[in-house]
């Protein structure tokens, strides 16, 4: 059950008819056992004829037809997605809300930072090592990465001149990757 | 929202530069490391037989990429050693390893290898690889077939 606190908050919305059916009777409800809460009803209402009828009585000598014509230019306007987005970060930095702007920048910084790690622990998970730099000394090398073993080869050809291995030994070196 | 308007500004900026500081990857656990692991496997690949050392299962895929048909350990050797500093590894046919960790960044170690035949360089090179991982160095000939030596490395 709602107090009368929260009942004269909402007594504005509830007699413009803006609440769902469900609340309006809670409101109607409590309104048929409270006086004090009654009583501003019936101010409310006091106080909404009388604007009424001052406007009434006004109305002929205001030239509203400019009035209704902007509002629906207004409503008929189509905002650009930049504009939609400008006007969504305009609110979302308005008041407190704005609390939260930093710590959100903190986190897209940290995780546009991150980008290059977590690059580098994908590949680390590859378990490819990866031949930084390499000198054979004038000797043939080939390098090679096998994907399905995730297995880095450095081979070395030591069928050069100058080679100082027997015959026996030069006749095997030449692997069929 | 309202909850929030009630802390003070300055405890809000100390919580912000609490959370900067704690998810920025510093790497400190990196920089922890003393010393290095290194374990050399030398290996005799040939074609002589069909025979693969049952002590080479663990990395017996990783060996057949080279087609030989005969894989057989001869020797295994683990140092530790720290950062910056040399590991020798004696290899069959009057040949040495010298290993040199350079640094270790991203779980990656990053290793110097040279291989000699005697006082003459046969290879120099420097390979970044996994923390625990290894990589392959063969074709130095030896008793009809060729060397491969496996390297791996993990950081302490």
């Amino acid at each position: 059950m709602r107090n009368c606190e929260d009942i004269a908050e909402s007594l504005g919305v509830w007699l413009d008819g803006e609440l769902s059916l469900a609340d309006a009777e809670v409101i109607r409800l409590h309104l048929e056992g409270c006086a004090q809460c009654d009583g501003k009803r019936r101010q409310l209402e006091k106080l909404h004829s009388s604007l009424k009828s001052l406007f009434e009585a006004n109305s002929p000598r205001v030239a509203l037809e400019p009035f209704w014509r902007g509002v629906q230019e207004r409503i008929a306007e189509r905002r650009t997605w930049r504009q939609g987005i400008t006007e969504w970060v305009r609110s979302a930095l308005a008041g407190p809300a704005g609390a939260w702007a930093v710590p959100a920048a903190i986190v897209i910084v940290l995780a546009i930072l991150s980008v290059d790690s977590f690059r580098k622990l994908a590949t680390q998970r590859n378990n490819f090592a990866a031949v930084e730099s390499i000198d054979a000394h004038g000797r043939n090398v080939a390098l090679w990465r096998e994907d399905e073993t995730k297995t880095t080869v450095i081979w070395l050809y030591h069928n050069q001149e100058g080679e100082n291995e027997s015959s026996e030994e030069n006749t095997e070196t030449r692997p069929s990757f | 929202m309202s909850r929030l308007r009630r802390i003070p500004k300055r405890v809000l900026l100390f919580s912000y530069l609490t959370i900067l500081l704690a998810a920025y990857p510093t790497g400190a656990a990196e920089n922890q490391s003393q010393t290095v692991r290194l374990k050399i496997g030398t290996i005799l690949a040939s074609n002589q037989n069909d025979e693969i050392d049952p002590k080479l299962n663990a990395m017996k895929n990783q060996l057949k990429v080279m087609k030989y048909r005969s894989y057989r350990l001869l020797k295994e050797e683990t140092q530790n050693v720290p950062w910056q500093g040399n590991a020798a590894f004696d290899i069959p046919g009057g040949r040495s390893l010298v290993v040199t960790p350079q640094e270790f960044r991203n779980k990656q170690l990053a290793l110097k290898v040279r291989l000699q035949q005697g006082d003459k360089p046969v290879v120099d090179t420097t390979v970044r690889l996994n923390n625990g991982g290894n990589f392959l160095l063969g074709g130095p000939p030896h008793e009809g077939g060729a060397l491969v030596l496996s390297i791996s490395a993990t950081a302490q």
